[in-house]
């Protein structure tokens, strides 16, 4: 994959602090603990369907995934999927702000069952996508291998945190090193230590995995088209409700350039 | 900017606070979120030590009191006659629908317990579904036998 994703200079000045019309835009949406309103976009039958309660074997269960596990079943261990609507309601909530916020997402998953599906899910959403090799100082060393002042991601989503030798992925480890959140599947041969935000289910099932990639989309883009409304509300333009056409704001959003 | 890689010492959240403490590092996005927002673990380093001794993993496993009745449906007659069909969302196996029909005779309790597998195969029979025996393989029956009556003795609490 083409290493020049990251390339993107950091901004002058952080565009976040605007003054007294700045600090509303973005104190707003953390008065509410779930502002975006992400629980109506899943439900435990739409988990349950979808086969993200299903883990591996009892073998392969990890020691700290214990917590979130239901119980075993002939040996399969199936997960606590009370818990994992917490976990994935947390975790949508937090993408919804950063996303709001006009953070860097990038999407990691090393299954190559996937890769396209993670790719296209990230193109649809405007954000990055990761899905090849990970090259060893991609964060760790980017200022030498991308050039001075490139902007590294504010969240990393990591839709299977294993790679393809079932040992954690290695920017997992990494994020943790340079101060970077990270929201990750956890199946139950995972280790869920170092992940800032965990959500224990599946990542092995098509019908799993088009869950994640779907609710992600839609959480992402939900919170940047409220940011769009909430900026043409700050800048004085008339902000279109349900109108089909696309909303006017003065300058193009930055996240419209798909960077692949 | 400084930062701190040190990530087996505390979480992200902690050394990115104390940094902004010291008046080295700038307030990053996620900072105001994560304080907002918390996750319900806070995500700290932890090495994977083996267990000694006795201890124990607290995970449970799932039995249901049908179970009983399955584990004597698959000795006795093996795999049903007809193959699982899981492309359909409700499907039901013909194992299932021997235990439902065996729940609703053992409910009305006219059949003493022996004989209520015995009536409910006759009553499948009955009504079209039709079962063969297996074949007397002693050395593999023994052996399931004791796998499934260790699994029987979990069930009668």
């Amino acid at each position: 994959m083409n290493p020049a994703l990251l390339g993107v200079p950091a901004p002058a000045v952080p565009s976040t602090k605007l003054g007294a019309a700045g600090d509303g835009l973005l104190s707003e949406p953390l008065g509410h603990p779930d502002f975006f309103n992400v629980k109506e976009l899943f439900s435990m039958k739409d988990l349950f369907s979808a086969r993200v309660h299903l883990g591996h074997k009892k073998g392969c269960r990890h020691r700290f995934m214990e917590p979130y596990i239901f119980g075993c079943r002939l040996d399969q261990d199936i997960i606590d999927l009370d818990q994992t609507m917490d976990h994935l309601q947390l975790a949508l909530n937090f993408t919804a702000h950063i996303a709001y916020r006009k953070g860097i997402i990038l999407f990691v998953s090393r299954n190559r069952q996937f890769c396209h599906l993670v790719e296209s899910t990230a193109r649809e959403c405007g954000e990055y996508a990761h899905t090849r090799y990970w090259q060893g100082g991609l964060l760790t060393n980017a200022h030498i291998q991308f050039g001075a002042g490139v902007r590294l991601p504010d969240l990393i989503i990591f839709l299977s945190s294993l790679n393809n030798v079932f040992e954690p992925h290695v920017a997992i480890r990494d994020a943790a090193k340079m101060n970077i959140p990270t929201v990750g599947v956890v199946d139950t041969n995972c280790n869920p230590c170092l992940i800032t935000y965990p959500i224990p289910g599946n990542d092995d099932s098509p019908t799993a995995m088009e869950l994640y990639c779907k609710l992600f989309k839609m959480t992402i883009i939900r919170a940047k088209d409220y940011r769009k409304q909430r900026e043409g509300a700050v800048q004085g333009r008339p902000v279109h409700h349900g109108d089909a056409g696309p909303l006017e704001v003065e300058h193009p959003p930055q996240w419209a350039d798909e960077k692949k | 900017m400084a930062g701190s890689r040190v990530q087996k010492v505390g979480s992200v959240f902690s050394r990115t606070r104390d940094l902004m403490r010291m008046g080295v590092l700038r307030q990053p996005l996620w900072f105001e979120v994560y304080a907002a927002c918390p996750p319900r673990r806070e995500p700290r380093y932890r090495p994977a030590r083996p267990r000694y001794g006795r201890a124990r993993d607290g995970v449970r496993d799932i039995f249901y009191p049908e179970d009983a009745v399955r584990a004597k449906f698959y000795r006795v007659y093996g795999s049903g006659p007809r193959p699982f069909d899981l492309l359909q969302p409700n499907y039901k196996s013909t194992c299932q629908r021997f235990v439902e029909k065996y729940n609703e005779l053992k409910e009305e309790g006219k059949i003493e317990e022996e004989k209520l597998f015995e009536e409910t195969g006759k009553a499948l029979l009955a009504s079209g579904i039709i079962l063969q025996r297996r074949g007397t393989d002693k050395v593999s029956i023994k052996r399931s036998e004791n796998e499934l009556a260790s699994g029987l003795k979990r069930l009668h609490f």
